[in-house]
């Protein structure tokens, strides 16, 4: 990962550590907070020395906040939350609470030390674990891409208790990110790395920016003020629905007053139903997109869920164009898998989730093969989209070998190949590079081109600028435009 | 001034447990646990469709034994297989299975089988022969207690016939198929921080650079 | 119903020892009158009743499995399958009525303080436990990828069971990816060397706990007293 990295930080300062995707920022992190060998293996040599004593001797005292905040979280309620590394640091009973209170307070946590961390936003969790960072007094605290998978309101509630936390304790922090933006005017120092982890600059944020800017954007950071990436063209022939839809098909699917309860049930415990769409009309309509917004619990990916055919209406009407009924049946969630991936294709906002294959070329087959299309011009779109996305070396890899933005790359590819008449995706281009931004964004664009009917839900807006006429902005489940 | 270090879990101290290893033995108890509920349910239905399976219905067995098996062969440490086992057993009897807080016993015991076939190979090997020993080992010593419990009315010719079924079940579904588990893991990239993962990782890895030798 | 607060190891206590009561069990009539003695000792303790019966429920239809056998196998006899029947109650019953009551990590507080169990095994375990809301989401997303995929669970019994199986493994390669994450996050917090910490939260022993206790032993050796 790096060769030869020297670097010196003095206490109190601020730095943000840029670089693309796979340039080891985290990995520089976990070597600053002693924690190389908790979960990795490789060969290490040289020294991190933090306060002049070894990591690998003394570990230091660092909060860590990770991208994704649910994997920070230990316990069943905020509070024991919080008071985990006042355990672990053998604090007596009697000061755990008292501090626990007040570190809540000082974060400005919304709920009550008995609150369920199962029942937090993911922005709530982040806020929850700088309290518990706070708590322990860290000197030190390093954020690896901290918001890159919330929403722009959780973000800035994340960024604000983050610069309260630096302003409470004066900590020495280190940001990684790749959405440079948000974080540059809060620090004092950038330090920038490129794919092989290299330190090819370093210094005060703005004149890095202007000596470094173009570099970065080349290899995909998010650089502030630089318009939203060229989304990538993609030939019609790889992506356009593999029949022409039935005559007059413009309306695909509609869903008229449309009511879902969603009741989280796992075996015996059933959580009381939460009313997750409430109401909404929508349709998904041949050669348009349209891009469902709103705060993260709004209902965003219930709804395209839902629109794909995934999820069983609790009221309202939802029914497909009748000429792609299957047996007389027009609603969508009675179909066969079969039926209804020829059909509707949805791509899951974290791809590890959708992974049913063990090759690259065999995950993009998958669909094709369940809905019976011919197999060489099925072999030969998959084998033109890989090359398209810059995986078709990967073609034999075993997909949860690839990084995230080529995981990504790979289920839209997967969704597409097939040829369905509808393409919904859950939160596409979230936490991506500029790169994979673009190949997402230019694949979705040409399949609507090309007579597709789309559905996004995202919270992205340069997304829905480039891909959607239509927006339908949710809250608490309904329509608020 | 530098100093070498080498990082990888092997060289750690055997005897004791990094995190991780405990994260993986408790994550894959809970995982199996869900799987075992819902295995729970559907042997539920058999046993009212099919009460006439007789001795057989030991072949149903080996599912709840796999827990052990794949924690044991991953984690590498004395003690993964029965912590697994038993948290596995755990979460399916907190959900609510039908033999109520007896499955814990279940656990512990299927646990030990496992754990003392890795122990038998000094936690050393790792093949699929000494999974199917645990797989066995677990089901014989379920069987012996569900004799006195279940099937105390039977005749010994039909204990004996229900022990060599579910040993039969124990050694394909849990002991090769709970290996095959554990192998699947390891390709798939999950545990590379696990020794079973790193060996993997190290295969791969060396097969890479023999295609781009033979290129 | 009821307002005593019992811990969770005397819970568990009393929950596994009439385990050794149950061996003792072999016919209809003792095993009714044990039965009744056990729904009297531990009832009083139940607080929700519709749980407790969906438990209940699960255990009649496993007791009934067994009778059946038991009928099948052992000459056609009837008071052996129900005295089979009984024995399965007998060990079922305190689980379903109080396995419900114990928090995990209520659990793993007494654990480790009480019993003393290794502290950082512990912790993992609770800490994985929580995660059980989590693995349904996970579940559920997974089963949405795949039937959009064009695989999902429909035809015979073996494309279910396979269909199964994919899921299964789906969600073990998703859990276990995370725990890397997982214990990056919990070392930051001190947890690699915490094999001697301290608990948030007491692990009080109750005279509750002494008395369900007692129970406990009551029922484990009552069905030897009226053998």
């Amino acid at each position: 990962m790096f060769d030869g990295l020297d670097l010196v930080i003095p206490a109190g300062q601020r730095v943000l550590l840029a670089g693309p995707s796979g340039s080891g920022k985290s990995t520089l992190l976990r070597a600053v907070a002693g924690l190389l060998l908790t979960a990795a293996h490789g060969e290490k040599s040289g020294r991190v020395l933090v306060d002049g004593v070894d990591v690998d001797r003394s570990p230091p005292r660092a909060g860590l906040l990770l991208p994704d905040p649910s994997a920070g979280v230990v316990a069943e309620t905020a509070g024991r939350d919080v008071a985990f590394g006042l355990e672990n640091h053998r604090v007596p009973r009697e000061e755990i609470w008292p501090r626990v209170d007040g570190a809540l307070t000082a974060s400005r946590f919304p709920y009550g030390v008995e609150h369920p961390t199962s029942a937090l936003s993911g922005g709530e969790m982040q806020r929850l674990l700088l309290a518990g960072s706070l708590v322990l007094d860290d000197p030190l605290l390093l954020l690896d891409e901290p918001t890159s998978m919330l929403d722009e309101a959780a973000s800035g509630q994340v960024r604000s208790a983050v610069l309260r936390h630096i302003a409470r304790l004066g900590c020495t922090t280190i940001i990684a990110e790749h959405r440079l933006g948000p974080w540059i005017n809060l620090v004092d120092r950038m330090i920038v790395l490129d794919a092989a982890g290299n330190v090819t600059a370093d210094g005060p944020p703005q004149r890095v920016l202007t000596t470094q800017g173009a570099h970065l954007i080349a290899q995909g950071v998010w650089v502030p003020g630089e318009p939203s990436p060229e989304p990538m063209t993609v030939p019609g022939s790889l992506v356009r629905p593999w029949e022409t839809p039935p005559d007059g098909a413009g309306e695909l699917v509609t869903a008229a007053d449309l009511r879902v309860e969603l009741a989280a049930r796992l075996g015996g415990r059933r959580t009381e139903p939460v009313l997750a769409v409430d109401g909404v009309h929508a349709a998904l309509t041949a050669g348009r997109a349209l891009a469902v917004t709103g705060p993260s619990g709004a209902g965003k990916s219930t709804l395209v869920a839902a629109l794909a055919g995934l999820v069983r209406p609790t009221a309202g009407r939802l029914l497909s164009h009748p000429g792609i009924a299957v047996r007389g049946r027009r609603e969508p969630w009675k179909w066969p898998a079969p039926c209804l991936a020829a059909r509707m294709a949805w791509v899951a906002q974290l791809p590890e989730h959708a992974v049913v294959a063990r090759t690259v070329l065999d995950e993009v087959l998958t669909s094709g093969r369940c809905c019976g299309r011919e197999r060489d011009c099925l072999q030969v779109r998959a084998e033109g989209l890989l090359e398209l996305l810059g995986l078709s070396h990967l073609r034999s890899a075993n997909p949860y070998h690839l990084s995230g933005g080529e995981q990504r790359r790979l289920m839209v590819a997967a969704a597409v190949a097939h040829g369905p008449y509808g393409l919904l995706l859950d939160e596409p281009t979230v936490g991506q590079d500029r790169n994979t931004w673009a190949a997402v964004v230019g694949v979705v664009a040409a399949a609507r081109d090309n007579g597709s009917a789309v559905a996004v839900s995202t919270h992205d807006q340069a997304a829905v600028t480039t891909l959607a006429k239509d927006e339908l902005a949710l809250q608490h489940g309904r329509r608020t435009r | 001034m530098s100093t070498d270090t080498s990082i990888h879990p092997a060289s750690a101290a055997a005897a004791s447990w990094r995190t991780i290893d405990l994260m993986t033995a408790t994550v894959i108890g809970v995982a199996f646990g869900v799987a075992y509920w819902g295995w729970s349910s559907a042997y539920t239905a058999l046993d009212a469709a099919a009460p006439a399976l007789g001795p057989a219905k030991g072949l149903l067995g080996g599912p709840w034994l796999i827990a052990g098996v794949v924690a044991g062969l991953v984690v590498r440490r004395p003690g993964a297989a029965v912590l697994a086992e038993t948290l596995a057993a755990a979460v399916s009897g907190i959900m609510g299975t039908q033999w109520g807080s007896s499955v814990l016993l279940s656990g512990l015991l299927q646990g030990l089988g496992v754990e003392l076939a890795l122990a038998f190979f000094l936690y050393r090997s790792f093949r699929v022969w000494v999974a199917a020993l645990g797989g066995a080992l677990a089901a014989a010593f379920e069987t012996l207690y569900e004799w006195d419990i279940y099937w105390q009315a039977m005749s010994t010719t039909w204990k004996l016939g229900y022990l060599g079924c579910f040993v039969v079940s124990g050694v394909l579904v849990a002991g090769v198929g709970g290996w095959a588990i554990a192998r699947a893991l390891a390709a798939s990239g999950a545990i590379d921080a696990l020794p079973a993962g790193r060996e993997a990782a190290e295969d791969r890895a060396g097969r890479e650079a023999a295609d781009d030798r033979a290129e | 119903m009821s307002r005593v607060r019992c811990g969770p190891l005397s819970l568990l206590a009393a929950s596994l020892l009439p385990i050794i009561g149950a061996v003792a069990v072999h016919e209809a009539r003792e095993g009714a009158l044990a039965l009744l003695v056990e729904v009297l000792a531990l009832g009083w303790l139940v607080r929700d009743l519709r749980a407790t019966a969906v438990r209940l429920l699960f255990g009649m239809v496993a007791a009934l499995g067994i009778a059946v056998s038991t009928w099948l196998y052992s000459g056609h006899d009837l008071a052996e399958a129900a005295g089979a029947a009984c024995r399965i109650l007998y060990l079922v019953l305190p689980g379903a009525l109080l396995l419900g009551l114990i928090r995990p990590s209520e659990l793993g507080d007494h654990l480790a303080q009480r019993l003393r169990l290794p502290a950082r095994g512990v912790v993992a375990s609770t800490a994985a436990l929580q995660r059980l809301d989590a693995l349904g989401e996970d579940w559920q997303t997974i089963q949405r990828a795949r039937r959009a995929r064009g695989l999902g669970m429909a035809g015979g019994p073996v494309r279910r069971v396979r269909e199964s199986a994919g899921s299964a493994f789906a969600l073990l390669v998703v859990s276990l990816r995370r725990t890397g994450s997982m214990a990056v996050a919990m070392d930051a917090r001190g947890f690699a060397t915490a094999t001697d910490r301290t608990w948030a939260e007491a692990a009080p022993w109750r005279g509750s706990d002494t008395a369900l206790l007692l129970i406990g032993f009551a029922l484990a050796l009552f069905p030897w007293l009226l053998d």
